[in-house]
């Protein structure tokens, strides 16, 4: 069975070439546009890591998170964040709010599997 | 002819005997001018006592002119009734009387007979004093007749030449008290003047010292009218503010204080028509009411009135023609105020409103400054969240460009191959330029902070070497490192540090020639921190060494390989200054160019302080996430544990039976094995049984962590007073009041 990621962003072509690069490297890649829509998929068909942007409309990335985390139906299940905000205090921000990681726009598209098996691995869950 | 001369003539025409006498009188007047030259009334009566006696006369006086009337300073065998019926009566410059001829004409004069004479108008004086014969003399002085001696014998007796020349002598003695008095009396007027001025000199350095002092307008008018009040002798006194736009005057302050009245000021609508604030300040001069009760009482007076105020001054406060507000002095008494008064207050006035004037300016410019604070703040934030919404499209264009170039959906044509990157590097130009823009904004705000850690010089700068070494390459273009073996660790901002040596050796590259050579120095001169970039480039004409410094500013330094930002050496300056160091420019043209800064080692640190020395406690943090352990690794930097990190449950027992840690703070969520287990097996151990474990989670499940015997439980995202707190509670950390350092 594939590796399944679900990609929440708003901005439909940034989602667009995530999924397409991430489905070239043969991941299943579910998306969500909001930070709600994220939540909701990612309770009912938990899948094995979550891309998550932090500046979304409704409820932002780090609200969408606390959500997915107080479920214990994506126990396990690491959550990444991505952002432009390529500051250290944002991504200090990041992981003190829990993020198993951080990935930095623009997303460098040819290391992008490689940094997200960082988090598959060490789950062990795939 | 002067009075010397006028003596000489007399004396000529006087016998021995008489010359004796009159050797005797000036002597009596020459002593008595000697005894007392403060009071000139005792020296005419001697003058006039010596005149009577030398003279044969029954009566003389000495009368100073005042105006057109005479005033009688000096009288000798008068009646104390002549001397009041003079004084109620007084005797002018005119022709009724000898006194009043002779000032008319400034010749000495006499009547032989004065009843037989039809033009003398004082008959009244003469019914009293009785006299027949008169004489008077003109009193001169510097040209001008200021009084006149007259003299006189109660029977029909003319006096002879040689009295006459004898009175021309008092006269002249008279004429020099007279001289002597208004010296006396200038000299006076002066030090009264001085006295006066050094007064209002103080009173204005004392305003000048709180204008200097503070800048608070309420301050500077509260010392100007406390001042004000206390040298016109008033009782009270305010300052109103003119309103031009609304042109009626605002109560600014009031002394003594009397919150009530200043507030009953501050209601009232004072117009600059209708009141004598208003008039004041129109007419530009100060205006006195001598007794408020008896004029008709605008809405200020009215209510100065009803607060126990019976006389007022108001004086304008003006600058260059402008009306600045009025100064108001009162007294609760009724009172005309001087002109002494109304001129000390017009000068302080004046210098007042040069200092509410620059008041205002201040309170001007710190609202201005202000204003720009919120501005700068706003452009920030502009820059900020533009930065962002300009990153999402670029983010689309680099991946969809490189998405294309990987072909990872089919082959491109050598031209489709070109393009592409050309969209790439344009995409990455502009995103490079999006983010210096920021960080100079930043910069300028003075909100880009540093963050300080102690970090490994060498791998910073061969990770910055990493960034460059492919394009070098690609111009056959080494890349040599010269670091001094000494140098180890900085503690600066190696975020910041990075970017600058980033941007001087991409510069560098940039801007060398084909098979050039880039070298890259540090050493530490001073104890600081001294890197250099050098390039094999055509160097940089002098003209433009300070200019390349400058925003948007390249300089001639040959065409770049690529493009530049035109922003990377304003922010390198700008963050080294940041960091507390220079930056510099060596260059030749022809031969290259270095670049190079200067910056403090700060705190350098010593390799074996950063692993802790061996008697500080040990903290061991076990945390899959690097970046929660750096978290917790920078919460406990400087307050003397030392801090071991595991980054899986298992590295974590290892390093807790190897160390004997003083606490240990564990994450739940771990690969391998989790939290929950690693906390089991250290409470199933006696060697561990007893150490303290600070639980710190995602996940808020306190009563399970304590229940499995953890000393603390902390909820991610973690606080570091909440770990201080924990630690202290633990006894690891010293239990203080306060946090500790930083």
């Amino acid at each position: 069975m594939a590796t399944r990621i679900l990609v929440v962003e708003d901005n439909p072509l940034n989602l667009k070439l995530v999924r397409d690069v991430l489905e070239f490297r043969g991941f299943e890649v579910a998306t969500a546009a909001t930070g709600e829509e994220g939540v909701t998929m990612a309770l009912s068909d938990p899948p094995h890591l979550v891309l998550m942007d932090l500046q979304l409309p409704g409820i932002d990335g780090h609200e969408a998170l606390q959500r997915i985390r107080a479920d214990r139906r994506c126990d396990g299940v690491p959550v990444v964040a991505v952002t432009a905000f390529a500051m250290s205090t944002d991504i200090d921000r990041a992981s003190a709010a829990g993020f198993d990681g951080y990935i930095a726009k623009p997303i460098d598209i040819r290391n992008l599997p490689a940094q997200l098996a960082v988090y598959l691995d060490g789950h062990g869950d795939v | 002819m002067t009075p010397d001369e006028r003596d000489t003539k007399g004396n000529a025409l006087l016998g021995d005997r008489d010359v004796a006498e009159q050797f005797a009188a000036a002597d009596a007047v020459l002593a008595a001018l000697g005894r007392s030259s403060s009071d000139p009334g005792a020296v005419l009566t001697t003058v006039a006592e010596s005149a009577r006696l030398l003279c044969r006369s029954q009566g003389v006086q000495v009368l100073l002119l005042n105006g057109d009337e005479f005033e009688l300073v000096a009288a000798v065998g008068l009646t104390a009734e002549f001397v009041q019926h003079v004084a109620r009566h007084p005797i002018r410059r005119d022709r009724e009387t000898m006194a009043g001829r002779v000032a008319l004409d400034r010749e000495i004069q006499q009547v032989a007979d004065v009843l037989n004479d039809p033009g003398y108008g004082r008959r009244d004086v003469q019914q009293i004093a009785g006299y027949r014969s008169l004489i008077s003399a003109p009193l001169i002085l510097d040209d001008e007749v200021v009084g006149a001696i007259s003299l006189w014998r109660n029977q029909v007796e003319p006096f002879d030449e040689r009295t006459t020349e004898q009175l021309r002598v008092f006269a002249a003695q008279a004429a020099a008290v007279v001289r002597n008095v208004h010296l006396v009396r200038a000299l006076e007027t002066r030090r009264l003047e001085l006295a006066r001025k050094l007064e209002q000199l103080e009173a204005l350095s004392e305003v000048g010292e709180t204008v200097s002092s503070t800048l608070v307008l309420d301050d500077v008018l509260f010392t100007i009218i406390l001042n004000a009040v206390r040298f016109a002798d008033c009782d009270g006194g305010s300052i109103m503010e003119y309103v031009e736009k609304d042109r009626v005057f605002l109560a600014r302050t009031t002394y003594p204080e009397s919150p009530q009245l200043l507030t009953g000021l501050r209601h009232l609508r004072i117009a600059v028509d209708e009141t004598l604030v208003g008039r004041a300040a129109i007419e530009g001069r100060p205006i006195g009411l001598p007794d408020i009760a008896e004029v008709e009482r605008d809405v200020h007076l009215q209510l100065l009135f009803e607060d126990g105020w019976r006389s007022v001054l108001a004086v304008p406060v003006l600058r260059d023609g402008q009306i600045i507000g009025v100064m108001v002095v009162r007294r609760k008494t009724v009172g005309d105020f001087s002109d002494e008064v109304k001129e000390f207050m017009q000068t302080f006035a004046s210098q007042s409103a040069l200092a509410v004037f620059n008041a205002r300016l201040f309170q001007e410019l710190e609202r201005k400054s202000g204003e720009l604070q919120v501005a700068s703040q706003h452009k920030t934030d502009f820059l900020a969240s533009m930065s962002h919404e300009l990153r999402t499209p670029l983010n689309a264009v680099i991946g969809f460009s490189e998405v294309l170039l990987e072909r990872m959906f089919g082959d491109l044509n050598d031209r489709q191959d070109e393009y592409l990157h050309d969209i790439l590097s344009s995409g990455r130009h502009l995103l490079e330029l999006l983010n210096e823009i920021l960080d100079l904004s930043k910069v300028e705000a003075g909100q880009m902070e540093l963050e300080l850690s102690a970090f490994s010089i060498r791998a910073s700068i061969e990770q910055a070497l990493a960034l460059v070494r492919e394009r070098a390459a690609l111009h056959g273009i080494v890349l040599a490192v010269e670091i001094d073996p000494a140098i180890d660790v900085i503690e600066s901002d190696e975020l910041r540090f990075k970017q600058v040596v980033v941007n001087l050796l991409s510069n560098a590259v940039k801007f060398t020639p084909d098979h050039g050579r880039v070298t890259v120095r540090a050493s530490n001169p001073d104890h600081r921190l001294a890197v250099s970039v050098t390039d094999t480039g055509i160097g940089i004409p002098p003209e433009d060494r300070e200019r390349i410094f400058e925003s948007f500013q390249q300089g001639r330094r040959g065409a770049p390989r690529e493009e530049g930002t035109g922003l990377g050496l304003t922010l390198c300056r700008r963050i080294v200054n940041l960091m507390g160091g220079t930056m510099w420019l060596d260059t030749e043209v022809g031969a290259g160019s270095t670049f190079g800064f200067t910056v403090p080692m700060r705190g350098t640190v010593k390799p074996s302080s950063i692993a802790g020395g061996t008697s500080a406690p040990v903290v061991v943090v076990i945390d899959d996430d690097r970046a929660s352990l750096d978290l917790v690794g920078a919460y406990l930097d400087g307050h003397g544990v030392r801090v071991v990190r595991a980054n899986d449950g298992k590295k974590g027992l290892d390093a807790i039976r190897r160390l004997q840690p003083a606490a240990v703070v564990l994450d739940i969520r771990l690969p391998g094995i989790d939290g929950w287990e690693v906390l089991e097996e250290l409470r199933s151990d006696p060697r561990t049984e007893m150490l303290p474990v600070i639980i710190v989670s995602i996940l808020d499940e306190r009563p399970r962590g304590l229940a499995a015997g953890a000393a603390d439980y902390l909820v991610k995202p973690l606080a570091r007073d909440d770990l201080l707190k924990a630690l202290r509670r633990t006894g690891v950390l010293p239990a203080t009041g306060g946090g500790g350092p930083v």
